[in-house]
């Protein structure tokens, strides 16, 4: 799963720091998430996409596995 | 009431271990030297676990230093690095007590080797416990 968290905080002007206060994590978590290391709980990705005013859909992009 | 138990423990723990170190001074001779192992081995842990309690309520955070530790507290990630930690720990924890079982069984082996395997019981029983409880909650 991959994510635009990054590409839509840098689109409107909002640091980690706020992007994690805005959705109560810490800001390591928001660099992870960006990082792609960690994939977010459904709570969590619905209060990012919330915040940034899109659909989970919008913000995460899930890859279906190719076998 | 939660709180308060939270604020009171490290204190009560600080005076039960002076209480116990005291006590195992004042009965010095008169008691079995076991009894006086055991005093003083729960009056240093409960001395230790009374003084970081002590210490750690004494740190005063500015309000956005104290959010910024609760969020760390309850943040999804800090939470399944604990619990992937844990897990972890747990194998480590059970390959190591068989390493030695394996080692007291060769090497030592009667009461030690009876001993270990309680041990390693004990550890799985706790695990297996603790899916139960939490199969039940989620």
């Amino acid at each position: 799963m991959t994510n635009r968290i990054a590409e839509l905080r840098k689109a409107r002007k909002i640091s980690q720091a706020e992007l994690a206060d805005g959705v109560d994590v810490t800001r390591q978590t928001i660099i992870s998430l960006e990082s792609g290391r960690y994939n977010a709980s459904l709570l969590l990705a619905h209060k990012i996409a919330k915040y940034f005013g899109l659909t989970i859909e919008e913000v995460f992009l899930f890859e279906e596995e190719t076998t | 009431m939660k709180d308060f138990l939270k604020k009171t423990s490290p204190y009560v723990m600080f005076a039960a271990a002076w209480t116990l170190i005291l006590a195992a001074i004042l009965l010095g001779e008169r008691v079995p030297a076991q009894i006086n192992l055991v005093l003083f081995t729960l009056g240093g842990v409960l001395m230790g676990f009374g003084a970081v309690g002590i210490a750690l309520s004494r740190i005063r955070l500015s309000p956005e230093q104290q959010k910024e530790y609760e969020r760390g507290e309850t943040d999804e990630r800090n939470v399944a690095i604990r619990e992937k930690a844990a897990m972890s720990s747990w194998y480590w924890t059970l390959y190591m007590l068989w390493a030695v079982f394996m080692v007291i069984q060769i090497f030592v082996g009667g009461l030690w080797g009876v001993a270990i395997s309680v041990v390693i019981v004990l550890h799985c029983a706790f695990y297996m416990v603790n899916i139960h409880r939490w199969n039940k909650k989620l």
